[in-house]
């Protein structure tokens, strides 16, 4: 076996993304936008530069590129990202190179594996005096002849060695990190999502993000009657998620007067189940001024349909009925087990697995109501200074800004 | 807006001159204690200072004294480096009825190694039942874990007699002792106690956090936990903590020193809080066992989770703590709350105040009123 080829390490990432290339109009705007999202991702890098040509982005980070690499699979609406060396424009650098980059890819499997491989070159740029099909030729040719055994297959290769000849230089490289996929943060407009310390709503912003809106939260505190800790919960919460945005805003809205005032108009059984109903179209209610506020167009929530019993169709029907703005609920189809499985991938799950009380037992019903009815509901607040309520929580809502 | 810190029992502030006493260590002494040239020797040298300090305050020999990073590592050492230590002459464990979690999880540790680990019963009255105690004290018992006054009430156990019980029953059997509310408050000596092994630490007395001590009375087997350069006797590799050591050596001392005195003002300042107290309807005062601390005072207040209270105290700058935590479902019931049978509504309604150096009769005024203002605030909502 021949010796390596000494080449320098890669030093920039091939970044790939799909969807928002079809987009044919918007398409400049999209690739903007993303731009701006890779260079906020990597804004704690000190030497990184983010490039655009051509259906192609390029991240030069010489110094830390795993690292910028894991940073911009958080990145929406990059589909991969490919660590590349670089070649001079003609077939042997490129040759040189590509047989470093096998043995580069070897190095990392088992010792003597041999997996099957094939090249396959792109030319952006037409003018190399090669077709793709002829280089792919030339560089397999050399790589057969000179490394140890190994098999070509063009159709179920186990390694694909990439080579991109662009107008000043060539690219060659191994591996395809996957993207999270999606749409670039901030692309299709607004939203406030409606944030606890649970599991739901942490995965129901994140699939929000992921089709491209950029997202705002409000959570709901009740102090004197729940710790500070509770919000302290939804601010790392927040903090979590974003990794996934370049930047986040929380509003927390003070809810303990919503809960006494609710809670005040009586204790009889209609009145005493349909609370849980009534806090949450008081939520709804804040939330669309916040929103309305901020230009969000929409709100998010973490509800899905019946997953715990106040959450019926019935019950989703009176509290979305509060809102002003349209309710957007990713997660109404999927079963705990499902939301729970992305809340671990986006890295949320631990955070919410923290034991902290988020609603006093002194609010609870005894029995909460499975089949509200809207009318019920508005003969309730009949007897409640909603304006006022919904004013005062706005106006005192405190706003955290979270880079 | 003034504040009153009533939650000493959890931790305390630091005092201005342990404060100063670390101050060094922060700055020209900043030496490693293993390192040959001067600066090491100078740390060396306020290490061994510390530990002579500590050595003096608690009557045994310097070299007995073992800096740990707190009283929790220092009962895992105490515990699991016994028991390890000892697993040819025995398997028993005996842990005491309401001990800390990091005894309770060390326990829970040797239990899975194989030990046979029991734990003590406290009788209807609060009491360490010494009767209970008698039975489970068997010849191979290697261990014995039992803390010197508890966290939630205060009260006070018999662990001289308890120790004596164990001499008799147990002769292979260590006891150790957890201090961590004891030290600084009762004399803690391990000779007089009659035990071989006692921890504490330092941010409990207006020392820092980060510090604590494992002190044995004699030689005994013990198996370290951390391994490395053979700080501490070989009993806790690792540089030394010099500041911390440094720290909890001179708040030791001035607790001592100011044992008397603060143990005089404590029971004047319990008599003023509870003369408020009893002017607030629903209120009741837990006292378990036939002796406490009088630093602590654990009470049950009916009509609202002990949360709410906490939190609403908060708003007035009060800071006190939850006897127990809002969702039972959640969370399990203390079994010293439960020994004291109550229902779980009672149990959740029950508040700690505790006392430290710089409480003042102000500061329980001032707390009373705030206790008032919630009772007030709170009518309505709880009806």
């Amino acid at each position: 076996m021949s010796e390596p080829t000494a080449i320098a390490p890669p030093s920039v990432l091939l970044v790939r993304y799909g969807e928002l290339a079809l987009k044919g109009g918007n398409r400049g705007e999209f690739e903007r936008t993303l731009m701006r999202n890779m260079r906020a991702a990597c804004a704690g890098f000190a030497d990184v530069r983010v490039e655009r040509e051509r259906g192609r982005m390029f991240v030069f980070a010489p110094s830390r590129l795993e690292s910028v690499a894991r940073r911009l699979g958080q990145v929406f609406g990059i589909t991969s990202v490919s660590p590349a060396w670089e070649a001079a424009n003609d077939v042997e650098s490129i040759s040189t190179v590509a047989r470093a980059v096998l043995d580069d890819a070897l190095a990392a499997l088992a010792p003597g594996a041999r997996p099957k491989f094939r090249v396959h070159t792109k030319r952006v740029d037409k003018r190399f005096p090669l077709t793709s099909m002829q280089l792919d030729l030339q560089v397999a040719e050399r790589i057969l002849r000179e490394s140890d055994p190994i098999v070509v297959d063009l159709n179920r290769p186990e390694l694909v060695l990439g080579i991109e000849v662009r107008s000043d230089k060539s690219y060659v490289f191994a591996r395809r990190l996957r993207g999270p996929g999606g749409l670039p943060v901030g692309t299709l407009g607004r939203v406030l999502c409606l944030i606890s310390g649970g599991i739901d709503s942490p995965v129901a912003a994140w699939m929000a993000m992921k089709r491209g809106a950029e997202v705002l939260y409000v959570t709901f505190h009740s102090h004197p009657y729940i710790g500070d800790s509770a919000k302290e919960k939804v601010v790392e919460l927040v903090r979590a998620l974003s990794a996934w945005q370049p930047r986040s805003r929380l509003y927390v809205a003070p809810f303990a007067d919503v809960q006494v005032a609710v809670k005040g108009v009586g204790t009889n059984g209609t009145e005493d189940s349909y609370r849980t109903v009534l806090y949450r179209r008081m939520m709804q209610r804040i939330a669309s001024r916040i929103a309305s506020a901020e230009n969000a167009q929409a709100l998010v929530t973490g509800e899905s349909m019946g997953q715990v019993a106040s959450q019926t169709l019935e019950n989703l029907t009176c509290i979305g009925a509060a809102a002003e703005l349209p309710v957007l609920r990713p997660l109404i189809a999927f079963d705990k087990q499902e939301t729970i499985d992305i809340a671990q991938r986006i890295g949320t799950f631990a955070l919410s697995a923290v034991q902290e009380p988020d609603c006093c037992t002194l609010f609870m019903p005894r029995k909460a109501v499975t089949r509200g009815r809207i009318e019920v509901c508005e003969d309730l607040e009949a007897r409640l200074d909603v304006e006022g309520l919904v004013a005062s929580s706005v106006a005192r809502a405190e706003r955290i800004d979270l880079d | 807006m003034s504040t009153v810190y009533l939650d000493h029992a959890a931790t305390t502030p630091l005092d201005p001159r342990v404060r100063e006493a670390m101050r060094p260590c922060f700055e020209e002494q900043f030496g490693n204690p293993s390192s040959r040239h001067p600066l090491g020797v100078r740390a060396a040298r306020a290490l061994q200072e510390a530990r002579r300090t500590v050595a003096r305050a608690l009557l045994v020999e310097p070299q007995r004294v073992v800096f740990t990073s707190g009283g929790t590592e220092a009962l895992n050492l105490a515990v699991l480096g016994i028991a390890r230590a000892a697993r040819s002459k025995g398997r028993r464990v005996v842990i005491g009825p309401t001990e800390h979690a990091c005894v309770r999880g060390a326990a829970a540790a040797l239990a899975r190694e194989g030990c046979d680990v029991v734990q003590l019963a406290l009788d209807s009255q609060g009491e360490l039942d010494l009767d209970d105690a008698a039975a489970k004290l068997t010849p191979d018992t290697v261990l014995v874990a039992q803390m010197l006054a508890n966290n939630e009430f205060g009260t006070l156990y018999p662990v001289q007699r308890l120790a004596r019980l164990a001499r008799a029953r147990s002769p292979h059997a260590r006891v150790v002792v957890d201090a961590v509310q004891a030290a600084g408050k009762l004399d803690c000596a391990p000779a007089e106690l009659g035990v071989d092994a006692l921890a504490f630490s330092a941010h409990k007395l207006n020392g820092p956090k980060g510090a604590g001590v494992l002190a044995l009375a004699s030689d005994l087997a013990l198996e370290p936990l951390v391994h490395g350069g053979g700080q501490e006797h070989g009993l806790r590799s690792g540089t030394e903590n010099v500041a911390a050591c440094v720290g909890l050596a001179a708040a030791l001392e001035l607790a001592e020193n100011e044992r008397e005195a603060a143990m005089r003002r404590w029971r004047e300042l319990r008599e003023r809080l509870l003369a408020h107290l009893a002017k607030l309807g629903g209120v009741r005062v837990l006292e378990p066992g036939s002796q406490r601390l009088p630093s602590i005072v654990s009470i049950l207040w009916r009509g609202a989770p002990a949360e709410v209270r906490m939190h609403h105290l908060e708003r007035l700058g009060v800071f006190v703590s939850a006897g127990s935590a809002c969702q039972a479902s959640k969370h399990e019931l203390s079994p010293a709350l439960r020994a004291l049978g109550l229902s779980d509504d009672d149990a959740r309604s029950t508040l700690r105040l505790s006392m430290g150096r710089t409480t003042t009769a102000d500061d329980v005024d001032l707390a009373a009123r705030a206790f008032e203002q919630v009772a007030r605030e709170l009518e309505h909502v709880v009806r």
